[in-house]
């Protein structure tokens, strides 16, 4: 496992890639060693691209049956020490649910990545379409805490996927790389940096030896009172024995009564919470003095550049704050980004406005919040520039 | 902040997203400037009504291109279908100098009578290549070839070292042929282009 093989990392440069494959390529940088998927339209190039390269890493790519068998492999996987990851889309995030509320229960690191496509049902396969935000959330039965990034271009699906690997080894949790069919099929240049360079980046999986004292679940820590989640185990190893079992457990994996339920549930849920500040990442664009605050995620976020550079050139004061974690949702970041704001637009790639809800529920009653929902189509600069001059009058 | 904004359209097959790649390989590898290429992505692209768009800045401090996807009205056109010829509008292209051209393949469009409105290079590509070389597959190169010269967003280094790269070696020597010849039809356009001003 700690073997490192070369063609792991592609020589230092500037690749062409399209964004499915610029995310394949950063799983494998992260040390990627097991990918169990079904294609799915617009995700197929992960699998298409990981079944060539993973058997030259000594990795395996595995298509499965279907979406069920494909994330519970990834699971096995995971828990013999392998970094893993699965890649689908709406309909597949749908069926492997039952199996992420389990990973999330057992603490077992994995990466998703969710090429999101137009629904609900089968839905138009090739268009985009943010309806996952709401699934992703709550991907699953029960309650627990998730990590999601949303990348914008190439480079980031690159550079992302890493990341989302390091927070899924940190955190123990579902992590999630939001992508869509349009963002999927991007081609762009890719710099790939140094062998070094991400292996400094990357959080390795190891075996721990000390099994005596270290706890195998996230455990309060009594003398800081802070929640610490240690490295994930490894099973079948000569080192310890670990207690596997999908009831509420305590930090030895022991089941524990439902009066102390409550311990369990916070600690899936705020390990991930009180770590806001690491968490969530953000960017902003032109927000120094912004009337008007656009927030956005994924793709929109490119229009919504273009909109304030025209929006800029007629002597409006208006600015961008994007969220490169969208869950969880960094409250804090967007409040002080919108507080001197008299308006928030908030242009979607869904109708509900999912993270749109979410805006309004940190902004002062009287602030508007002016969503511009899309479905299927991506938007244009227009559409955003257009609200943006009606508020501003 | 300088968008070059191409869009290249035709009926899956043609080699509409090959050439969209190849532009965005010799703009960005090869030139270092910021580009984006965006694709039909459905049925569309193996058969049906197929496009391809590259976003190029030709601002060298740009990073990334922010919205990826081609603005109208469009600084190069590369039309090779009947059908997308259709949707060709009198304001699709720019009308500046050094800007708004199209090129556009009679072997594959009977009629074409708003090309007569633009900057239009008439290349008949499918049947050039067909006579020359033997096979349709070197109409991109041809096309390539008219590309570099009449846009000049990257020199014609870049565009050989993209040629390399994208072709199989047995093929580089006639693809390189094709790509003159594309480059020479341009050369003698833009000539008489310049006569006509004068």
């Amino acid at each position: 496992m700690s073997k490192v093989n070369d063609k792991r990392f592609l020589p230092e440069g500037k690749y062409l890639m399209m964004g499915n494959v610029a995310m394949a390529e950063g799983a494998i940088a992260a040390g990627l060693k097991f990918f169990g998927g079904y294609p799915i339209t617009p995700s197929t190039e992960v699998i298409e691209h990981l079944a060539k390269r993973m058997p030259e890493v000594g990795g395996c790519c595995m298509q499965m049956e279907d979406e069920l068998a494909s994330i519970n492999a990834v699971m096995g996987a995971s828990l013999v020490g392998a970094k893993a990851m699965t890649a689908t889309s709406g309909p597949g995030l749908a069926l492997m649910s039952e199996t992420i509320s389990f990973a999330a229960n057992l603490e077992i690191p994995f990466v998703f990545c969710d090429v999101q496509r137009n629904g609900p049902g089968n839905g138009f396969v090739t268009d985009p379409h943010h309806n996952d935000i709401g699934l992703i959330r709550f991907a699953g039965n029960g309650e627990f805490g998730v990590i999601a990034l949303a990348p914008i271009n190439c480079q980031e699906l690159f550079d992302l996927t890493i990341m989302a690997f390091n927070f899924a080894e940190t955190y123990r949790c579902p992590t999630f790389i939001i992508s869509d069919a349009y963002l999927g099929h991007i081609h762009e240049v890719v710099s790939i940096p140094k062998k070094e360079e991400i292996l400094d980046k990357v959080i390795k999986r190891e075996i721990t030896d000390d099994c005596d004292t270290t706890y195998t679940y996230t455990y309060l820590d009594k003398g800081t009172n802070q929640l610490i989640t240690p490295k994930p185990f490894i099973m079948g190893t000569e080192y310890c024995a670990r207690n596997i079992v999908q009831q509420p457990h305590g930090p030895q994996g022991f089941p524990v009564t439902p009066s102390k339920a409550i311990d369990f549930i916070k600690g899936i849920i705020d390990k991930i919470n009180n770590n806001k500040d690491k968490i969530c990442l953000t960017d902003e664009y032109q927000l120094d003095d912004a009337e008007i605050v656009i927030v956005a995620y994924g793709l929109p976020v490119r229009a919504a550049y273009r909109s304030v550079d025209l929006a800029r050139e007629e002597g409006i004061k208006v600015g961008v704050f994007r969220l490169i974690t969208v869950w969880p949702f960094p409250d804090e970041k967007v409040k002080n980004a919108i507080k001197n704001a008299k308006a928030i637009i908030v242009p979607e790639l869904n109708y509900m406005g999912v993270i749109a809800e979410q805006v309004e529920r940190v902004t002062d009653p009287g602030t508007p919040v002016i969503r511009i929902p899309k479905v299927c189509l991506f938007h244009h600069p227009d559409d955003i520039l257009k609200v943006i001059m009606e508020v501003a009058k | 902040m300088n968008r070059y904004e191409i869009r290249i359209s035709g009926f899956g097959g043609q080699g509409v997203i090959t050439l969209s790649k190849m532009i965005t390989m010799a703009s960005s590898i090869y030139e270092n400037l910021a580009a984006t290429q965006t694709e039909a992505y459905s049925a569309a692209a193996r058969g049906g009504r197929c496009w391809a768009e590259v976003v190029v800045d030709l601002d060298r401090d740009t990073k990334q291109i922010d919205y990826p996807k081609a603005l109208i009205p469009y600084d190069f056109l590369i039309v090779l279908s009947e059908e997308s010829a259709k949707d060709i509008k009198r304001d699709s292209l720019k009308t500046g100098d050094n800007t708004g051209y199209l090129i556009w393949d009679p072997s594959t469009i009977k009629k074409f009578r708003l090309a007569q409105k633009f900057k239009s290079l008439r290349i008949p590509v499918q049947r050039m290549a067909l006579e020359k070389f033997g096979d349709t597959v070197y109409g991109n190169s041809i096309l390539f070839g008219a590309f570099t010269a009449l846009s000049k967003i990257f020199s014609e280094e870049a565009a050989i070292e993209t040629i390399r790269n994208f072709v199989p070696k047995a093929t580089l020597e006639k693809n390189l042929e094709a790509f003159e010849l594309g480059k020479v039809e341009a050369e003698y356009f833009l000539k008489e282009l310049e006569g006509e001003k004068k």
